[in-house]
Formats: C-alpha cells, structure tokens, sequence
C-alpha cells in the first residue's frame, strides 16, 4: 500500500516536472531542431527556391569545390590561432592579476568589457582604428616615427585574429582567474617544501589543476572561432580577394550573393559535423591532463 | 454566487500552458511583414533615401487607402539578405526599392511581379514610357515583360577640389595620371580609389569593355580592353603611388572621406556623395566634372527601382504606391531635398535641374552613362557574378597587386561555373 502512494506521488511528481520543462522542450524544439530538421531536408534540394530534388549532389560537390575548400583552411587557422592565442592570454593575465596588485578588480572589469560588446560594435571599432589614411592607429605610427601600416591589405587574417583575441581573451581570463583562487595553498606549500621553484610549482601544480578549465576554454573557443562571422562581414568583407572569406561568411554568401540556399544549407550542416567532431576529439584527449589530489 | 478555487496544480497548468503559447504568439508577430493582415503595408527601402518627400507620399496613401505604412529602412545588403529570407519563407513585403539587376535577378527566378499589364492600363497617364529614359526601361525589363520601375537615376562622375586641380580637370586618364601625379604631395593623393568594385566600372567602360556577352557567353569582353583598364587602375595605387591602396571593407564613403578631408584631389563618385561632402566640408570648393574618356566617354549609370514581389498580398495597392512615388512631382520634391537624379527625360528640362551646377553636371551625364549590368542581369546570377566573383577579381588586382591576367583566370572559371549553374 504505501509503495503504491509513493508510485502515484511519483507518477504526479514526473507530470510536475515535465510540465514545467514543457516551455524549455517546445522551445527547443520549435527553434533548434525543428530549423535543423528544415536545414537537412533544403540541403537536399537545389535551385533559386530550394525546391528541385538534388540528393546528396550539394555534399559531394562541397567536398570537391575549391572555394570550400579556402575558407574551410582559412577557418581553421582562424579557430587554432584564436583559441591558443585566448589560451595562452588568457592565462597570463590571469596570473598577473591573480596577485595583490592597486586596481586589479578595475583591470579585470576593463579585461571584460570587449567580451560584453557587441561584435557590431567590436568591428566598427576596429575598423576605423585600423583604417591606413583616416585610422587612429597610424596617426599614432606616425606621430612617433614609426612607418604607418596597412594591416587590412598586408595582412589581414592575422588582423582580424587580433582583434577576435582582443574581444574574447578577458572571457578565458576571468575563467582562469576563477580556477586559479580556487586552487588551495596547500598544494603550493607542499611542493615548495620538496624544493620545487615558481616554474616547477606551475608546470606541475597550477596547471594539471587547470586542466578542465583549459578544456573547457579550448572547447568554447574552437567552437567560436569556427563559426566566426562578424570580424570578415564587417572589418573585411571577406578580402581582400578572400584571404578573410571565413566559412560561415562563405556560407552567407552562397545564400545571399548566390542565392544557392541548398547548396548553402549543405555547407552549414558540414560545419556542425566538423564542430561535433572537434569537440569530441578535444574531450577525449583534453581529459588526460586532468588530475585529483 | 459559487467562486472556482484554483489549486496550485491548476495555476501551475495555466503558466505552463502560457509559457508554450508565448514563444508561438511572438513568432507569428514579431519581425514578420504584416502586409495581409490589420490593414498594414510594408515597404522595404534604402536607407539612405528615407527623403520627407517619400514620407509625403506615404502620408498621403495611408489617407487615400486607409492602411499603415511599414516603412522598413535597410542598407542595401540587409535589405537584400531580408528579402531573400521573405522570399523563402513566403512572406514577402508589398513594395520593394531595389538595385543594380537585382529586378532582372528577381524576374528570372519567378519572385518579381510582372509590371506589364498595370503599365498598360496606366502607362499613358504616367507617360510612361515616352517620359522616361530608354535605360531605366530597359533595365527593370525580362523577356519584353517589365518588372519594375525606376526610382532614380544617377551616374558617376569625377569630383574634385578646385582649389587643388584647378578650373580645369582631367578628361582623358593620361590627363588624369599627369595631373594626379603632379597633386600627390605629402599625405595628400591626387586621387583616391574606390574599395568597393562596381566603381571600377567607369574605367571599364571608358575602355570599350562590357561585364557579358551574351552570344559568346563570355565575362569581361573585349579582354585585352578589361585586362588595361584593371591594370591602370593597380597602377595608380602600386606603381604611380598617386592613390592609396583601397582597404576592403563594406564601407564605400572612404574616397570621399578623404576628398572631404582635403587628402584626396579627385575620386570618382555619385551624387549620393553630395550631401556628405557638403556637410562634412562646407568649404571645400568642389569640381563635377564629366567623365573621362580612352577609347569613349562613358561611366556607369546607377540607381534603384521599385518592384512587387510576385506573392505581394495586394499588388493593386503596390502599384499605386509605385505611381505615386515615381510621380513628376515627387521626383520634384526629391530632387530639391536631396539633389537625386531622376529617371524621367522632363525632370532633367526642369528650372530648377537646369540652375543647379551640381545636379545638372550629373543630368548631362546620364545620356552617355551606361548599366553595366545590362546583358549580366538578365541571366539571374548578376548577384554572385557582380557582387562576388568581381569583387574578389578587382581586390585581387587593385588592392593586391595580383597580375591580371593571373586574377583573370580565376575570375574565368568560378563565372564559367556560375553560369552553367
């Protein structure tokens, strides 16, 4: 008798719950896989309006199409460099302002504020700074005597790095910064008295402690770097001559310019099969480094 | 009188049952254009030409037809990925102001509404198209059909500072190189190029070349004419240094910038750069002058028309918003507002066309300005031949230095592609 009031409190309990989660179910349901159900079934289909069958036509003509092929290169240059740059920033101004320096709380705000602008703003920011004739920076080049650049012409992926480091490092820092003070004292006194020095200490005990943190960074900032958008639509449009054409802006293009929307749709599935992969690669090796004491 | 008691199950069941009706009632709102239901019509523009003579016309037709103006205002790139957006999903505005081919583009994929029997009921009372120049006709028609109707016309000409250049100008660009030479000093440039590819297109055509041929099916003909005219213009940033080298970026005010800053001499602009250069640098004394000649005096011609999307709710009302919009009068007003160049032969006779310097150096450019798009627009990938792989191939040239011939051949196949597609 009483097992079978505990089941029907159950039964009410289970009803309760999946009732509240109702909206979150729905939600996602209705905005991510219903889209994603509609993205596989267009990237089957051709033409204008996405509606001449074309079987897996746009997947092998993906896997063959040169200019795929650029902006995925370009793109995964972009993700490395962007998640070891936010990596290794990120974790040096973590350890700087992890010490008793004036003004550390104000540092770490500032660090941040580019992580909470928009990437709208970021880009027109950077934009004009960086513009050769009219730009702030080379006004500052000039001033002191230095040859004025053409960042945007010259070199324009790495430019655009920059600037992605420049908005996201204070993220992975203030990540860091949390694992870091949460890393007992102990840990650092007991090695200092088997005679380990400050790089020691690092390599061997500040590190493997920051394992899942550094995971998690790398995860997050391969998954951004690969769906990077903003920087090539709006400081570069995608030049010059496509040496910023990063996938996704590749992907807009070929809806937008082209008006290939399966085609399009091919291309964007591709991508999710790439971000899946890479993340389950990074789980599966990120975790090694991880230790308990 | 019995009073119901909700239990807290039944008021848990209400605010579940209103947090999933709550995504769907804002999805079916928000953002959506509105123009079949509440008496609402939507209008997608450009926007930099919301003028107060536009927002007359609306006054008056939301009077006339008792409906609301949706006046949506976009830069060209967002009003086009918009658009394509509606077009898929099937909601679509009921006026839309368009440019370069994109009414050709839209004709030839089936989302442009036919203008034709409406221009035949209402043509002669339009003057349509008597009044009108031939290219503007041409330009919004596929397969003797029209599809749209042009708002304004403009063209490109070359502007400069008097007080740098002179009283008189360049004609010819071995005038052009001399005089940019002789005005490069400094952190001044005696002339500054544009970042953004269709205004490589006066060079173009000065040189005899058009963007498609559709006989031979060929890009860029006659080509040794496109591959000089490339070439000239990376030779005035990279071996005369007498431009800067343009950066890349959405952004085409830059040549402008720099005119109004007094560090460029000459660029090659629209009158849609009038209004900044005036506001940014009211003393600068500024030069319209026509454009340059090689083998002809030519320049592109530009602006944007109207057109109903093929599943506009009422294309009656669209069409009457279109008449009114194109009307004399507006034109008039606009002109007057703005200094824009208009479609219809009778606005250029106009006094006060004829008494302003500036918009009427602009009028007397018109009959000899030319759509370079003409022949490309009616194979509906004017979108990704234009807007791209041309992009790609002038960057490549004139902002890398790239041989021609080279970027060319890159150029070939992705359009070769492009069009078979």
């Amino acid at each position: 008798m009483p097992k079978r009031r505990h089941s029907g409190l159950d039964a009410r309990y289970s009803r309760t719950a999946y009732l509240m989660l109702l909206p979150a179910i729905v939600f996602f349901v209705v905005f991510t896989y219903l889209p994603i159900g509609n993205l596989l079934t267009t990237s089957v289909h051709s033409g204008p309006q996405a509606n001449e069958f074309a079987g897996l036509g746009n997947y092998s003509r993906a896997v063959s199409d040169p200019a795929v092929r650029h902006a995925f290169v370009i793109t995964v240059i972009f993700a490395v460099a962007t998640t070891v740059g936010a990596l290794v920033l990120g974790l040096g101004l973590a350890l700087l302002l992890d010490r008793p320096l004036r003004g550390r709380v104000a540092f770490r705000a500032l660090l941040l504020v580019p992580y909470l602008t928009s990437v709208a703003i970021v880009g027109l920011l950077w934009r004009n700074i960086l513009d050769p004739e009219l730009g702030i920076l080379n006004r500052l080049l000039d001033a002191v005597g230095l040859p004025e650049q053409q960042w945007l012409v010259t070199s324009p992926l790495a430019t655009i790095i920059g600037v992605m480091l420049w908005q996201h490092a204070g993220y992975a820092m203030v990540l860091f910064l949390a694992d870091l003070q949460g890393i007992p004292d102990v840990y650092h006194e007991a090695a200092t008295i088997d005679g380990a020095g400050p790089v020691r200490r690092f390599r061997h005990v500040t590190l493997p402690l920051l394992a899942p943190t550094t995971l998690f960074v790398s995860i997050i900032s391969v998954i951004t770097g690969l769906q990077a958008f903003g920087q090539a639509y709006i400081i570069t449009d995608g030049g010059p001559a496509g040496a910023t054409d990063l996938y996704v802006f590749h992907v807009f293009n070929v809806a937008f310019e082209a008006r290939d929307f399966g085609y399009s749709s091919a291309l964007s599935f591709l991508l999710v099969v790439v971000i899946l992969a890479a993340t389950a690669v990074q789980l599966r090796y990120g975790r090694r480094g991880e230790v308990q004491y | 009188m019995s009073h119901k008691q909700f239990s807290r199950r039944d008021v848990l069941r209400f605010a579940g049952a209103a947090a999933v009706a709550a995504p769907f009632a804002t999805g079916c709102g928000a953002g959506a254009p509105a123009s079949d239901a509440g008496g609402a019509f939507t209008v997608y523009w450009n926007a930099g030409h919301g003028y107060q003579a536009y927002q007359q016309v609306i006054d008056e037709f939301q009077k006339a037809h008792g409906v609301t103006v949706n006046f949506q205002k976009y830069q060209w790139p967002d009003l086009r990925t918009r658009l394509l957006a509606d077009f898929a999903s099937g909601t679509v505005p009921d006026v839309v102001e368009t440019q370069g081919a994109w009414v050709q583009e839209f004709a030839v994929s089936g989302d442009a509404l036919s203008l034709q029997d409406y221009v035949a009921k209402d043509g002669a009372a339009m003057e349509f198209p008597d009044d009108w120049l031939p290219a503007t006709v041409a330009r919004n028609t596929y397969q003797d059909r029209l599809y749209g109707a042009q708002m304004h016309y403009t063209c490109s000409l070359l502007l400069y500072n008097k007080e740098m250049v002179g009283d008189t100008p360049p004609s010819t660009w071995d005038e052009l190189l001399t005089a940019a030479r002789e005005l490069t000093t400094g952190d001044v440039y005696g002339i500054a190029l544009n970042q953004d590819s269709s205004y490589a297109w006066p060079w173009l055509l000065q040189n005899g070349v058009r963007f498609y041929d559709p006989s031979s099916r060929r890009t860029l003909v006659d080509r040794d004419a496109a591959v000089e005219a490339l070439q000239f213009q990376a030779d005035l940033a990279h071996k005369h240094k007498v431009s800067p080298v343009p950066v890349p970026s959405t952004d085409y005010a830059g040549p402008q910038k720099l005119l109004s800053a007094k560090r460029a001499a000459m660029i090659i602009t629209g009158p849609w750069d009038l209004k900044p250069i005036t506001e940014s640098s009211p003393d600068l004394d500024l030069g319209i002058a026509p454009a340059l000649r090689q083998k002809e005096q030519a320049t592109i011609s530009a602006g944007a028309s109207l057109m109903v999307p093929t599943k506009a709710a009422r294309p009656d009302l669209s069409w009457d918003f279109i008449k009114r919009v194109t009307a004399l009068d507006v034109e008039r007003a606009a002109t007057r507002e703005a200094g824009m160049l208009m479609p219809r032969k009778s606005w250029a006779g106009l006094p006060e066309v004829q008494a302003d310097e500036r918009t009427k150096a602009f009028a007397d450019g018109l009959p000899y300005a030319v759509d370079y798009l003409q022949d490309l627009g009616p194979t509906g990938k004017s979108g990704e031949i234009a807007d791209n792989l041309f992009k790609q191939l002038y960057q490549s040239v004139v902002v890398q230095n790239t041989p021609v011939t080279e970027a060319l051949a890159v150029f070939d196949a992705a359009a070769e592609q492009a069009l078979a597609g």
